[in-house]
C-alpha cells in the first residue's frame, strides 16, 4: 500500500496569472481518511487532479515540486498507469460518463475492461459496487437517463469497482439524499479500514468531522493546516478561510463547552451529546430519556 | 436479433453488398441489396432512424440527377423536356446508377452503425488490430449524429425555458434552428475534452491487454448469415468469370 | 397572488416505469422546499411545471389557467427554472450574453435587460466577471451564472433545482439571501435540495417526495418532527434537530441559534 508524499508542489494553469497551488507539502499514510476543506476556488479540485496526474499531464501549465504515490512520481508517469493505483471521482458526475457505453452496467465495466480483468471477476465487482451504491436496479438504464444523484452514485461505483489503492473523491455526495451520503461515507470508511487511502473534498463539515482522520484546510492555493478535525474546527479564524465549523461545534462554541480532556471543542453529534447531556444531568436529571 | 449479430458479420455484409453488385455489373443487383438492407433494418426496428440521412443525401442525389440529366457527356436520347430544358436518358440512367450505389453504401453501413453498440464497435475494431484509441475515434465518428441530436435537444430546452419560441409553426422552428448551431459545436468541443479526461482516468490509454464484459460470441445466425454472404460473393465472382470467358 | 395547482398528475419516461403517480398539490406564496430520495421524481416534477415535460394524466393550472395550452416559451415569462446541471443550461460564450438571453426573449428592451442582468450578476457576486467565458469557470460559479440567468428574467415564480451544489458556506449564505429577497418581492420560490440545514433556515413550507408521491407536506418544523416518515424517504432532520432528538428533548429546534438561546435560557452551561 502506497504512501502519498507531496513536496513543494506548485502549479499554475496555462492561461492564468496566479498559482492555483502554492508550495504544498504533506505526507499521507496508507489507509488514512483525509478530508479536504476550503472555500470555492481554494484549489481543492486542482490538488485532487494533481494526485492522479491530470495536472500536469493533461492540462500542462507551469509545475514545480513533486507528488509521489509510493515510488511513482506523478508528473513523470502516464495517467493510464497512475489510474491503476489512484482512482478519482470528479466533482461533476456528468463529466465522468464515458459516452461509449449504453448501460449503467457496461459503464461500470469500462475501467475493468481496460485493466484486463477476467470476465467473472468483472461481474463480481460490478454487482458488488452497484449494490453498494444502491443503483443495481438501474443497471440496464442508459447512463444519461439517470437522475443527478443516481449519476453521482454511478461515478462512485465505477471507481470503487476498480479497487485502486488510493481513492480521491471530489465533492462526491453533493447531489445525494441525506441517507445516501451517509452510506457513501460509511462505505468509504470501510474501504479505508481495509487499507485503501481515502482523500475526500467536502463542504459537509459534520461528515468530514465525523469520518476523517485528518483534515486539510486549503486557502488560495496554500495549505493552511493539516490536523485532526477537532484541532481544525476549534480554530477561531475559520471565517477568514470561508469555511464554517460543524453545527455541533458552533453550538458548543456559543455555549463555551469544550472537551476537558483534549481542550478542543467537540465536532461530532456523539461527543456533543455526551458533553451537553452531562452538564444537563447535573441540573435536571428527569429531562433525560 | 439483428442487434445480436457479431459486428464482424455486419462488416462482411457491407463488403459483400458493395462488391458483389460491382462484380455482377447490373443495377438490379445493387437494387436487390438495397432491398435486403431495408428488410434487415426493418427487422432490427431501426429503419426510421435512416430517414434524416436519406433526406439529406436524397437532396444531393437530386442535384446530381438534374446536372447529369442535362449535361452528361453521352447524352443522345431525349427522355423528356421541362419547358426549354431537355433531360436525356443516358444522363438520368447514369445518375440512377450513382444514386443506387450511394444508397446501397449508406444502407449497408446503417446496419452496422444503427444496430451495434458503440462499445462493441470499438471492441471489434480493436480485435481487427486497430489501437483502442483509433477504435474509439472511429466509433465516435459513427456516434456524431445521435450525439448531436441529443445536444440539440438539451440546448433547445435551455433556450425555450428562457423564453425563446421553438415550437409550433415551421417558420418558428426554422428560425430557432440557427441559434443552435454555434452552441452545439461549442458543446461538442468541450465535451470531447471532458470525455477524454473521463476515459483517461478509467485506464483507457493503458497498454494492458483489454478484456471484455460481453464476450462477443458468434451465434449460429452469424454462421448462417456469413455462409450466405460468402456464397453470394462466390456466385458473383463466377458470374464475372463467365462473362469474361464468353 | 400567484398560485400553481397540480391535479392528479401522472408521468413516466418509459411505459414500464411510472415516475410520478398522482400528484395533487397547490403551491402558493410560501417559500417552499422540495426534498426526497434520489430518483424520487423531484426534477421531473419541476420540469413538468415548466412545460419541458407534459403530464400523461392530470393537469397543471397556473393562476387558474391550464398550462397545457401554453408553449414552454410562454410559460417562461412566468416561471423561471434553474437546472440541476448548469452544463445543460449554459450555452453562450460570454457571461453577460448568457444572462441577458432570457430577459431579451421575454420582451425586455436591451437597456432594461442589461440592467436586470447586471443586478442579477451582482446578487450572485459575479459582477467583475461579466465578460468572461462561462466555460472557463468552475462548477460553483457556473451554478451561480445559471441562477443569475433566471433571476434576470424577473419571473413571478422562481424554481431552483439543487442550488447549493458545489457551493461553499458563503455561497450558501448568498443563495439564502437571494431566496429571502425574492420572497420579500412577493415571488413564489420553490427549491429542490438535499441540504436539510438549508431547508430549516430558509423555507416556510416543506414537501417530501417519495417514490413518485407526496409523502409529507406542511410547515417545515412540523415536517422535520416526523422522524419515521423522514427516514422512510431516505432523509434525516437538520443537524440541530438530530442533536435535540438524541438528547431526548421534547422541544425540537431546527437552527443553531434557537438551540443555543434555549439552552442558555435554561441556564445549562459548562462550568
Ligand atoms: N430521460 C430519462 N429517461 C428515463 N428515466 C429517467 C430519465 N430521467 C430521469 N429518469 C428516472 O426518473 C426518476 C426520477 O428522476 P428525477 O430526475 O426526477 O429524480 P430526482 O428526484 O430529481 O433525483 P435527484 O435527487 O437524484 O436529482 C429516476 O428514477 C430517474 O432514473
Ligand atoms: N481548467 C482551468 N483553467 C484555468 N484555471 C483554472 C482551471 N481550473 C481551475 N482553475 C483555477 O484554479 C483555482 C483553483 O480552482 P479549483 O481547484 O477548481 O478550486 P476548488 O475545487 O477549491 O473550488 C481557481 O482560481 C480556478 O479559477
Ligand atoms: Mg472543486
Ligand atoms: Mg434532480
Amino acid at each position: 500500500m502506497a504512501k502519498i508524499v507531496a513536496e513543494h508542489l506548485k502549479y499554475k494553469y496555462p492561461l492564468s496569472e496566479k498559482l492555483a497551488l502554492y508550495d504544498i507539502s504533506f505526507t499521507i499514510e496508507p489507509g488514512e481518511f483525509i478530508g479536504i476543506i476550503g472555500e470555492n476556488n481554494a484549489g481543492k479540485s486542482t490538488l485532487c487532479q494533481a494526485m492522479v496526474g491530470i495536472v500536469p499531464n493533461f492540462y500542462k501549465g507551469a509545475y514545480g515540486g513533486k507528488v509521489l504515490i509510493g515510488d511513482m512520481e506523478i508528473a513523470k508517469s502516464n495517467i493510464s498507469d497512475i489510474c491503476k493505483k489512484v482512482g478519482i471521482v470528479f466533482q461533476n458526475p456528468f463529466n465522468q460518463v464515458t459516452g461509449c457505453k449504453l448501460t449503467v452496467y457496461e459503464e461500470v465495466a469500462f475501467g475493468l475492461e481496460n485493466m484486463g480483468l477476467p470476465r467473472s471477476e468483472m461481474i463480481d465487482r460490478i454487482d458488488y459496487s452497484l449494490k453498494l451504491l444502491d443503483i443495481y436496479k438501474y443497471k440496464d438504464r442508459n447512463p444519461f437517463d439517470l437522475s443527478g444523484g443516481q449519476m453521482q452514485r454511478m461515478a462512485i461505483a465505477s471507481i470503487i469497482a476498480m479497487r485502486p489503492e488510493v481513492i480521491i473523491l471530489d465533492e462526491p455526495t453533493s447531489q445525494l439524499d441525506p441517507q445516501g451520503s451517509e452510506e457513501v461515507f460509511r462505505a468509504v470508511q470501510n474501504l479505508s479500514r481495509e487499507g485503501i487511502t481515502i482523500i475526500m473534498v467536502e463542504h459537509k463539515m459534520e461528515k468530514i468531522a465525523e469520518y476523517s482522520d485528518r483534515v486539510m484546510l486549503l486557502h488560495e492555493g496554500k495549505l493552511i493546516a493539516f490536523e485532526t478535525p477537532e484541532k481544525i474546527f476549534s480554530r477561531d479564524d475559520l471565517d477568514c478561510y470561508g469555511v464554517t465549523a460543524p453545527a455541533y461545534t458552533r453550538i458548543c462554541k456559543s455555549l463555551g463547552i469544550k472537551n476537558k480532556k483534549t481542550g478542543f471543542y467537540p465536532v461530532t453529534l456523539e461527543e456533543t451529546k455526551s458533553l451537553i447531556g452531562f452538564s444537563e444531568k447535573e441540573r435536571c436529571p428527569y429531562d433525560q430519556n | 436479433m439483428i442487434h445480436k449479430l457479431d459486428p464482424n458479420s455486419k462488416i462482411i455484409y457491407i463488403f459483400v453488398a458493395n462488391i458483389a453488385p460491382a462484380l455482377i455489373g447490373a443495377r438490379m443487383a445493387t437494387a436487390s441489396f438495397i432491398l435486403i438492407s431495408i428488410v434487415i433494418l426493418t427487422i432490427g426496428k431501426v429503419l426510421h432512424k435512416t430517414a434524416p440521412m436519406l433526406e439529406f443525401s436524397g437532396l444531393i442525389l437530386l442535384t446530381v440527377a438534374i446536372i447529369q440529366g442535362i449535361f452528361h457527356q453521352g447524352n443522345t436520347t431525349v427522355a423528356f423536356a421541362l419547358g426549354s430544358v431537355v433531360f436525356y436518358k443516358e444522363g438520368l440512367m447514369f445518375a440512377l446508377g450513382i444514386a443506387l450505389n450511394v444508397i446501397n453504401i449508406l444502407m449497408s453501413f446503417s446496419i452496422l452503425v444503427l444496430t451495434t453498440k458503440p462499445s462493441d464497435m470499438v471492441e471489434t475494431f480493436v480485435h481487427m488490430g486497430l489501437s483502442p484509441r483509433l477504435g474509439y475515434v472511429m466509433s465516435s465518428v459513427f456516434q456524431i449524429i445521435p450525439q448531436m441530436t441529443k445536444t440539440m435537444a438539451t440546448i433547445t430546452d435551455a433556450q425555450r425555458s428562457r423564453g425563446m419560441e421553438t415550437e409550433g409553426k415551421l417558420k418558428t422552428r426554422i428560425k430557432a434552428f440557427f441559434p443552435l448551431i454555434s452552441p452545439v459545436v461549442m458543446n461538442s468541443l468541450i465535451s470531447t475534452k471532458e470525455r477524454a479526461i473521463a476515459l483517461e482516468v478509467r485506464g483507457f490509454g493503458s497498454k494492458q491487454k483489454k478484456t471484455f464484459l460481453n464476450d462477443l460470441q458468434k451465434t449460429r445466425y452469424d454462421d448462417i448469415f456469413r455462409f450466405v454472404l460468402i456464397l453470394i460473393l462466390i456466385l458473383s465472382i463466377f458470374w464475372r468469370v463467365l462473362i469474361w470467358l464468353k | 397572488m400567484t398560485r400553481i395547482e397540480v391535479q392528479e398528475m401522472h408521468f413516466s419516461y418509459t411505459e414500464q416505469e411510472p415516475i410520478l403517480k398522482g400528484i395533487n398539490i397547490t403551491l402558493d406564496e410560501r417559500s417552499t422546499a422540495i426534498i426526497g430520495q434520489n430518483g424520487a421524481g423531484k426534477t421531473t416534477f419541476v420540469k413538468l411545471l415548466k412545460g419541458l415535460l407534459r403530464p400523461m394524466q392530470g393537469k397543471i393550472l397556473f393562476d387558474g389557467k391550464d398550462i397545457a395550452c401554453m408553449t414552454v416559451a410562454q410559460i417562461a415569462k412566468h416561471i423561471g427554472l434553474v437546472f440541476q446541471n448548469p452544463n445543460d443550461q449554459i450555452f453562450k460564450n460570454n457571461i453577460l450574453d448568457e444572462v441577458m438571453f432570457g430577459p431579451i426573449n421575454i420582451g425586455m428592451d436591451e437597456q432594461e435587460a442589461k440592467r436586470h442582468s447586471q443586478n442579477a450578476l451582482a446578487m450572485v457576486g459575479l459582477s467583475d466577471c461579466e465578460d468572461k467565458n462561462p466555460y472557463d469557470m468552475g462548477l460553483s460559479e457556473r451554478k451561480l451564472i445559471a441562477i443569475a440567468s433566471v433571476l434576470a428574467m424577473d419571473t413571478d415564480v422562481v424554481i431552483f433545482d439543487e442550488p447549493t451544489i458545489a457551493q461553499d458556506y458563503r455561497g450558501i449564505e448568498k443563495i439564502k439571501k437571494i431566496i429571502r429577497t425574492l420572497k420579500a418581492e412577493g415571488k413564489m420560490v420553490l427549491t429542490i435540495t438535499h441540504d436539510m440545514d438549508f431547508v430549516a433556515d430558509c423555507f416556510e413550507r416543506t414537501i417530501v417526495f417519495a417514490k413518485g408521491k407526496i409523502l409529507l407536506d406542511g410547515q417545515t418544523d412540523k415536517v422535520f418532527s416526523k422522524k419515521e416518515e423522514l427516514s422512510q424517504a431516505y432523509l434525516e432532520p437538520p443537524h440541530v434537530t438530530q442533536l435535540c432528538n438524541s438528547l431526548g428533548y421534547d422541544k425540537v429546534f431546527l437552527r443553531v441559534e434557537d438551540f443555543v438561546s434555549y439552552v442558555k435560557s435554561k441556564g445549562i452551561e459548562n462550568k
